[in-house]
């Protein structure tokens, strides 16, 4: 559940940025509504870009626990 | 119906008043700087968390006791997560980090003790740590890399036409990260609250109708407890995210440029 939330969140967060930044140049530059629109497809570019990397990241997080095993780490050195 | 009202539990109460800020003398009018049930709890997390470590390292024995085992279990898991996913140059953030994780642990553990107010379900408390994580990361990437920072939004291999849409996408993405950061834990603890409160405000529902009503309260009390030990689990795993996307963030602003 948590991982669903996760990518879920990255996704929609992007959008809501696009979106929010978008209006905020219309609303600075009178452009209504192109900036916003662009802004927004950027943003769910930017999104789907999140959840790519937000996958990627787990795959090389159970990759790596996968190598190592489930030895915990001993290094006290420092 | 004010003993069942999910909502009520996020009601900020303000104790005194410190000062105004601004404003023209009348009441209403300027912003109250004022002591909240809120500052109250995160003034006992942050109390909780350092007596408890000052306590617990007190002894510093070599075979550490019970209380100072746990502070080193803390301490080693804190510091395996940043070398992992910021290497060991990342470990000039770990006192941040670690204050990040234990502000944040016992904030929402908090949450779950009944009568207790949830830091963490306030929107403004989780985008203030999002935006103080990301101005560490500008600052310190700026710091560390200059101008090299800004490779962060340039991938290397890609050829100059595509880049006009990859940089605004690039950008995009790293300016939805504290958004998605905060929305995360506050949608969570506010979420899984409002459920909990909805679930035991049917066993009193239930209760107040008779016999049988007792009799059916039983399924959504049993539903209760078992959210409360879902909520338990998101409010460390909740932490634990926050941190390690934290430690990610940083080690962007180490190495950017992928």
């Amino acid at each position: 559940m948590g991982r669903a939330f996760r990518f879920a969140a990255e996704f929609v967060a992007a959008i809501i940025a696009g979106g929010l930044i978008g209006y905020g140049i219309d609303w600075l530059a009178g452009t209504t509504p192109w900036a916003m629109i662009v802004l927004l497809l950027l943003g769910f570019a930017a999104g789907v870009l999140n959840v790519m990397r937000a996958a990627a990241e787990m795959n090389s997080d159970v990759a790596d626990s996968a190598t190592t095993g489930s030895v915990p780490d001993d290094d006290d050195e420092d | 119906m004010a003993g069942t009202d999910p909502i009520h539990q996020f009601n900020i109460i303000k104790y005194f008043t410190f000062a105004t800020v601004g404003g023209d003398g009348t009441p209403g009018s300027g912003v109250e700087l004022a002591f909240t049930n809120s500052a109250l709890f995160m003034a006992l997390v942050l109390a909780l968390v350092s007596g408890y470590l000052i306590l617990s390292t007190q002894g510093r024995g070599l075979v550490p006791g019970r209380l100072q085992l746990v502070s080193e279990m803390f301490y080693e898991f804190i510091a395996n997560t940043v070398r992992s996913s910021a290497g060991t140059e990342g470990m000039r953030f770990f006192p941040f980090v670690f204050t990040l994780f234990a502000f944040l642990l016992v904030g929402n553990l908090f949450g779950i003790v009944p009568y207790f107010f949830t830091i963490t379900s306030h929107v403004i408390i989780a985008a203030a740590l999002a935006l103080l994580v990301m101005a560490i990361v500008i600052v310190y990437g700026f710091m560390r890399n200059g101008f090299g920072f800004f490779k962060l939004f340039v991938p290397s291999g890609i050829p100059a036409p595509i880049l006009v849409i990859v940089v605004p996408i690039e950008i995009l993405s790293f300016i939805s990260r504290p958004l998605s950061l905060s929305l995360r834990l506050f949608g969570n603890m506010l979420a899984g609250h409002i459920v909990l409160k909805v679930f035991a405000g049917f066993v009193v529902m239930l209760s107040g109708a008779g016999f049988l009503g007792i009799i059916g309260a039983i399924l959504p009390l049993g539903m209760t407890i078992a959210l409360t030990a879902l909520e338990l689990l998101v409010a460390a795993l909740q932490a634990f995210v926050f941190t390690i996307l934290t430690c990610v963030y940083l080690n962007d602003a180490i190495h950017p440029g992928h």
